[in-house]
């Protein structure tokens, strides 16, 4: 396992030996039944996400090659997106694959709909949701294909104030 | 044949009277709360051994270069933390990350604070919760209330780390002659002393309830609870700094403090008198209780009425109101957290009118970790493990006594109080359920969250 680790360390993300080697901690704590893979359940146990709107979707952007886990590979490269060391541009990503459900680079009206019910819930009758949701994609939608790109995404989050994004200092 | 018994005996009665004369002197110490200065001496020869071995760790780890060993690893002093390390704990590494935590957590609450209040959903608004996902994943305050506290060196007990006594010749030799000390020199001493403490307990409560109710009864019961925690006490060596002994609680008060562990019963009984509120248990804790109850107004309820909470806050009325009455001794958290932390306060005893006395107790965990993880140790490896641990040294602030406030009601009286503590024991507040070591997050809290983000998407 210690060397598999290595390996990944210098080809994907920005930690050094003692960040992984915490993290990992982090990871076996998680990981109650020993499986070697973090199932949505594993992460429920952490109350602070129970309380998390967009759990399901934070879990799912982890799990890249979509088998329902997330193994340790996809835990540090998920986390590594996020850290202080990490560039804009993965922040973005980050952020941008949340909407992204199906992963296919554009962010349709019907996803947009999807993750903006996961956060309000029941306040809001989905009439008046899919309106903001209609709004929101005709104000970035420039190229007028009726989804939001990746880079129509970063047009508009820059002008709404994206230091958010490098505010994250993550202590690993 | 018989000259050899002789022999023996006379040998035997040789080698353990030493044994007992300073078990004895240490009782007749306890009893009448004198001190020889023995133990704080104890502490500051552990302390200069405690600096030694980080010095000699230190070295070894700069010798060989930063080599991660496989396995447990605890952080250095001076590592590549963005925080401040304190000497002794990483309370200030959470206090600091709480602070971050508390942050974005407002700003994705209600949307004002530090960023600009911007009515209408934009595309960046799911990063808030992206972020506070994320932190909660790298490292949740709640889980690690409920573990025993990272210390930044080594205290020279392998329980705190498995690698470190494979360092250095040295630094193995102290911590086997350590070893040595604590499980065969300190341990059977203590666990005598214990032993005959809680006899000596159960005799004198018993004896004391024989009185009759009146002045003598009460004052005898003030004189034997203070003996007889005292002897109690030195079972674990407990060092307990006592500050601020004007705020002390007084009679038809309650008195309230942050909870560790079930000793922090036996270091409050140390210096003041208190009526204890709890559940009644079986075995060794339920004897203690009956042997309590002869002496003193103790409550205690069965676990069927602890579901009633109006029936435990009335009994808690109906005790203040009675005159003479002991002040009671109330942990609203509810369950022992790791004393780096200070959790949700439940209001149940705050509905009380009466005068509030907080009491703020913190561990020093370089000489023992005195938190009981009751998931994962049970009672008796619990006071094994408090009995071969170097000392329990621990302080306890009094702060003054606070009363409800016009117009507050029980649970911002209750966070007040928890603020006051935290601040004074220099622990985090948290305002996570205590409870939560058990049961999950109530769904309600999810949906609070829902709610307010979709009262800033609705102004279009």
């Amino acid at each position: 396992m210690g060397n598999e680790v290595s390996t990944h360390a210098e080809a994907e993300c920005t930690f050094n030996a003692d960040e992984i080697n915490r993290l990992r901690k982090r990871f076996q704590k998680m990981d109650m039944d020993n499986s070697g893979s973090l199932s949505v359940d594993e992460f429920m146990s952490l109350p602070e996400l129970q309380q998390n709107p967009l759990v399901q979707r934070v879990i799912d952007t982890f799990d890249r090659n979509r088998d329902g886990g997330v193994d340790f590979k996809e835990f540090i490269e998920g986390i590594s997106q996020f850290s202080v060391k990490g560039n804009r541009e993965s922040k973005l990503r980050f952020a941008f694959s949340i909407y992204d459900i199906d992963g296919d680079g554009f962010i349709t009206n019907s996803e947009l709909f999807q993750v903006l019910k996961m956060m309000v819930g029941n306040n809001l009758k989905d009439l008046q949701l899919q309106q903001i949701v209609d709004k929101t994609i005709m104000y970035a939608d420039k190229d007028g294909d009726g989804k939001i790109s990746f880079e129509e995404f970063c047009v508009v989050v820059r002008n709404s104030g994206v230091q958010k994004f490098t505010d994250f200092v993550l202590v690993v | 044949m018989i000259a050899l018994d002789n022999w023996l005996i006379a040998l035997a009665s040789i080698a353990l009277s030493p044994f007992l004369l300073v078990v004895l002197l240490i009782m007749v110490l306890a009893s009448t709360g004198c001190s020889l200065g023995i133990r704080e001496k104890y502490v500051q020869v552990l302390l200069a051994i405690f600096e030694w071995g980080r010095i000699r760790i230190e070295k070894s780890e700069t010798e060989s270069g930063r080599n991660s060993v496989d396995g447990d690893l605890e952080r250095e002093d001076g590592g590549e933390g963005d925080f401040p390390l304190t000497p002794n704990s990483s309370s200030a590494n959470l206090l600091a990350r709480q602070m971050e935590a508390h942050s974005h957590y407002d700003s994705a609450v209600d949307g004002s604070g530090r960023k600009s209040i911007r009515s209408g959903f934009t595309l960046s608004d799911a990063y808030d919760y992206c972020k506070w996902g994320m932190e909660a994943i790298t490292e949740d305050q709640v889980t690690k209330s409920f573990e025993a506290e990272e210390i930044n060196s080594w205290n020279l007990l392998t329980r705190t780390n498995m690698n470190y006594h494979y360092i250095s010749v040295r630094l193995t030799i102290v911590w086997c002659l350590g070893f040595l000390f604590r499980y065969f020199i300190l341990m059977p001493f203590r666990l005598l002393i214990t032993v005959i403490g809680v006899l000596w307990l159960t005799t004198c409560m018993a004896f004391t309830g024989y009185l009759p109710n009146g002045p003598l009864k009460r004052r005898v019961n003030q004189y034997v609870n203070l003996m007889c925690f005292r002897i109690v006490s030195r079972g674990f060596s407990a060092i307990i700094r006592f500050h601020d002994p004007q705020n002390k609680a007084k009679e038809g008060g309650i008195c309230v403090a942050n909870h560790t562990t079930p000793i922090d019963v036996i270091i409050l009984s140390v210096d003041n008198c208190y009526n204890l509120i709890g559940q009644r248990h079986h075995g060794f804790l339920g004897f203690l209780q009956r042997a309590l109850s002869r002496a003193a107004n103790h409550i205690w309820f069965e676990r069927s009425e602890t579901k009633d909470r109006m029936a435990v806050s009335q009994r808690l009325k109906d005790h203040v109101t009675v005159p003479h009455n002991l002040p009671v001794l109330v942990f609203p958290e509810g369950t022992c957290i790791n004393n780096t932390t200070v959790m949700m306060f439940k209001k149940g005893c705050f509905e009380v009118d009466c005068p509030i006395y907080p009491v703020a107790i913190k561990y020093d965990p370089r000489f023992g970790d005195a938190f009981w993880n009751s998931s994962e140790q049970s009672m008796v490896q619990y006071l094994l493990m408090m009995m071969t641990s170097w000392a329990i040294v621990c302080d306890v602030w009094y702060l003054p006594p606070m009363r409800r406030k016009e117009g507050e009601d029980a649970a911002m009286f209750a966070a007040r109080v928890k603020n006051e503590i935290a601040n004074k024991g220099g622990l985090v507040e948290l305002d996570w359920d205590g409870q939560l070591k058990r049961q999950n997050v109530k769904v309600e809290w999810k949906q609070i969250q829902q709610k307010i983000f979709s009262e800033r998407i609705k102004f279009e």
